[in-house]
């Protein structure tokens, strides 16, 4: 049985050569499928590793009650002080509070792909932001000065917007500001940010002595709940609290879902219309061999090994497809830098990433489409009636 | 038997081939239609702003707020028809997940720059008898079951009145609706003064503002005039048209155009290269029966055109079939996107659309095997076994 079938399915994988166009169409197109599906996982994926891959278990961020996002919130200096003495903080070998009182505006730049205008972030901070965000690193430059009007920039900021280069002056609204450095934190959201000194930033955008937001270090795994109590029972503080990885996990979901939610029933669609591809390049298989069949047939072949030779070219066929596309969305997407409005309606440098999971999803796919599409074909093969085909 | 009944018999000759051709090209077109329809919904306000209204934003973000007393001075500006102005409130019915687009305006002035708003008489008479009568949109009030008359707090995640709270009271005074257009009334309006008497913070600030210039041809002279009256102030502004404003903000989301193009590329080249070797592979099996027809006395342009109608009728055939579930698929959508999705449908451009890429599609994967066959040796195509 086994050695029935092995020859069959030789003898039909040898004869594609003959049907190539087809054969060629076949793989072409269940390529494309795979393509479309692995491109659109790649954005969601990148998206989401950007995004929530930032937030970290040990910091909380700080934020007035029910404002949801940074560009909501704010408050005064007075809470920032109770925040500095509250329980749950880490503090420093000086006993300092490791805590950053930072400042989020929202202001223009220029995209290099369109040449149009897009929102960026642009922080202020003082020197204790570094320390609250893991992996920070200065690639190139210097820390700005206190009280200057000088900027850092993060490399995706540097990837995707014109003017932002070392040692360049920028005009954003009526203020110049001079870039003095570049920083990375490993491809986080923060790397899409502008950073300046939280002194100037104020001044210049009439904020007072306001903040939108408190980065803490937390004092072990009690630390949360015990800076959750005890805001809670200080009716000075009006604050919502969270581990920053909760934080940024809430706002990555919305569009990499709705990535997902586009990309799957598109490649579904897709696949329905490869499918009919396949089950006609299977028919013609089929039928350019019906008198190759019935011989062997009559030889002794069984109709169930007429079934299998059939249908495993076809999975072939889906399966050579799905690799292809999987190869080609690899080299042509992976590692792509690209943009979007990501939450508090600012740009979210990202890069596109291919996983092993979505490779797998997409072969997986291919293989669904070889298996339906090859299916009535190898039905139709292991029932060629004999006796008309030799008549 | 004429000419359509000889095609048809042809295309048909294999039913289970015909079917699964019609099939893929169904799921292009159908693909074709239900983006061509989202990219449409995204481009909507651009499509249905007035060509000569303007908005002014604050030059470093239209985020960033500008002082009340801006709306006044672009009143005075020459050439300015009626300004108005607005800010964003940031709301929300009672969970915060419940979203809801509310903008604190001058509700005489907005209603003058925004004419296509129409409300009936006695509730636009009753809105501007009390500062917390709001006036909300159909598609809204239809969303959250408001009717004139009901009140309710609403909150806002980014203002707090100077008391804590977050919440303003207030009540349905008028149900707004635009007639003649699919333009959404997914929003809410309330009253500024009632709005800004109460804030914490921020008080005395406005968003954007909102003008009539009367004339397009007016747009620039005017823009440069009203940012220069603010230039090198600590605010200053940048004013652009309403659609110029809405297209940089669906850009500001990527490259969408791309994408949804390059999707329906890849859906196109999959059914075109399976499709047209298909066509050509089922010429071929009608080798002789070309032939045949030669020897009676058929045209070698009449058999051409004869396969060039049937790929056409194919891809008409799947093609209508396509926009079709792509009508249906939109209006499920629709119908459980609640208000949501304001607009959501095949228009007329995009049937036009697809009605020439049909006849393109067919034609192309016609091409080849109708050369073929018109191309066909009697002596040859007989001799073949």
């Amino acid at each position: 049985m086994i050695s029935q079938i092995s020859a069959v399915t030789s003898i039909n994988l040898r004869s594609i050569p003959q049907r190539w166009g087809m054969s060629l169409a076949t793989i072409l197109s269940i390529a494309l499928v795979v393509g479309v599906l692995l491109g659109f996982l790649a954005m969601a994926n990148g998206f989401r590793a950007t995004v929530s891959g930032t937030g970290s278990e040990s910091i909380a961020v700080l934020l007035r009650s029910g404002s949801q996002a940074e560009l909501n919130s704010g408050f005064g200096r007075d809470t920032v002080r109770l925040i500095e003495t509250a329980p749950g903080v880490a503090r420093d070998e000086d006993g300092a509070a490791i805590l950053s009182a930072e400042l989020y505006v929202i202001t223009d730049a220029t995209k290099r792909s369109t040449g149009n205008d897009a929102s960026l972030s642009l922080r202020g901070v003082d020197d204790m932001a570094p320390r609250l965000r893991e992996n920070f690193e200065l690639v190139e430059g210097r820390m700005f000065a206190e009280g200057s009007n000088e900027i850092v920039v993060g490399e995706g900021v540097l990837r995707e917007f014109s003017g932002f280069e070392l040692n360049s002056t920028i005009r954003m609204g009526p203020n110049e500001w001079r870039v003095v450095g570049v920083f990375s934190t490993g491809g986080s959201v923060f790397d899409s940010e502008i950073w300046a000194d939280i002194g100037t930033v104020q001044n210049l955008y009439q904020r007072g002595a306001s903040y939108q937001s408190i980065r803490v270090q937390l004092d072990g795994e009690t630390g949360l709940t015990e800076l959750q109590d005890y805001a809670e029972n200080e009716p000075r503080l009006d604050l919502d609290i969270t581990t920053e990885k909760e934080f940024f996990a809430q706002s990555a979901g919305g569009l990499s879902n709705l990535i997902m939610y586009l990309g799957w029933p598109l490649a579904i669609i897709m696949a329905v219309g490869a499918l009919a591809g396949a089950w006609n390049a299977m028919y013609a298989s089929v039928d350019s061999r019906v008198r190759e069949i019935a011989t062997l047939r009559t030889l002794g072949f069984s109709g169930f090994a007429a079934f299998v030779g059939t249908l495993v070219e076809s999975l072939l066929l889906a399966f050579i497809g799905g690799l292809v596309g999987a190869l080609i969305t690899y080299f042509v997407f992976d590692g792509v830098s690209a943009s979007t409005m990501g939450g508090s309606f600012t740009q979210v440098v990202f890069s596109f990433a291919v996983t092993i999971q979505s490779v797998i999803s997409g072969v997986v796919l291919a293989l669904i489409v070889g298996l339906f599409g090859g299916f009535f074909p190898a039905l139709r093969a292991s029932r060629v009636p004999l006796l008309e085909v030799h008549g | 038997m004429n000419d359509l009944t000889l095609i048809r018999k042809s295309l048909f000759r294999k039913k289970t081939r015909a079917i699964l051709l019609i099939l893929s090209i169904m799921t292009a077109f159908l693909i074709f239609g239900a983006l061509a329809s989202i990219d449409r919904v995204l481009n909507s306000s651009e499509e249905l702003s007035r060509a000569d209204r303007l908005v002014t934003v604050n030059k470093i973000n239209f985020t960033q707020t500008m002082p009340y007393a801006y709306w006044g001075r672009v009143g005075a500006v020459e050439g300015v028809q009626a300004v108005t102005h607005a800010s964003w409130f940031g709301g929300y019915y009672q969970d915060i997940r419940n979203f809801v687009q509310a903008f604190a305006v001058d509700v005489d002035t907005y209603l003058e720059v925004y004419p296509e708003l129409v409300m009936p008489a006695d509730q636009r008479a009753a809105l501007s008898e009390r500062r917390d009568c709001v006036a909300v949109g159909a598609d809204l009030a239809e969303q959250y079951g408001w009717a004139v008359g009901d009140r309710f707090p609403l909150s806002s995640n980014i203002w707090r009145q100077a008391d804590g709270s977050s919440a303003w009271d207030v009540e349905v005074c008028a149900i707004m609706t635009i007639p003649d257009q699919e333009l959404p009334t997914n929003y809410l309006l309330m009253q500024y003064d009632y709005y800004n008497e109460a804030l914490a913070f921020n008080r005395d600030q406005i968003g954007w503002m909102i003008l009539l210039t009367g004339d397009p041809a007016n747009n620039d002279a005017v823009s440069e005039r009203i940012d220069t009256l603010f230039a090198n102030s600590p605010a200053e502004t940048e004013t652009t048209t309403e659609a110029a404003f809405s297209q940089a903000f669906v850009e500001q989301l990527g490259n969408i155009g791309l994408i949804l193009s390059l999707v329906v590329g890849a859906a196109f080249a999959t059914i075109l290269m399976i499709v047209g070797t298909t066509m050509v592979m089922a010429i071929n099996e009608r080798t002789k029966e070309v032939g045949v027809m030669k020897t009676l006395g058929f045209s070698s342009s009449r058999i051409f055109t004869h396969v060039l109608s049937e790929s056409v009728l194919l891809s008409l055939v799947g093609g209508l079939l396509g926009l079709g579930a792509a009508v249906l698929l939109l209006g499920g959508i629709a119908e459980v996107a609640g208000g949501q999705l304001p607009g959501l449908g095949v228009g007329r451009e995009t049937w036009i659309q697809a009605l020439g890429l049909m006849l393109a599609f067919g034609l192309l994967t016609g091409f080849v095997p109708a050369v073929n066959a018109m191309r066909l040796k009697i002596v040859e195509a007989l001799g073949k076994d």
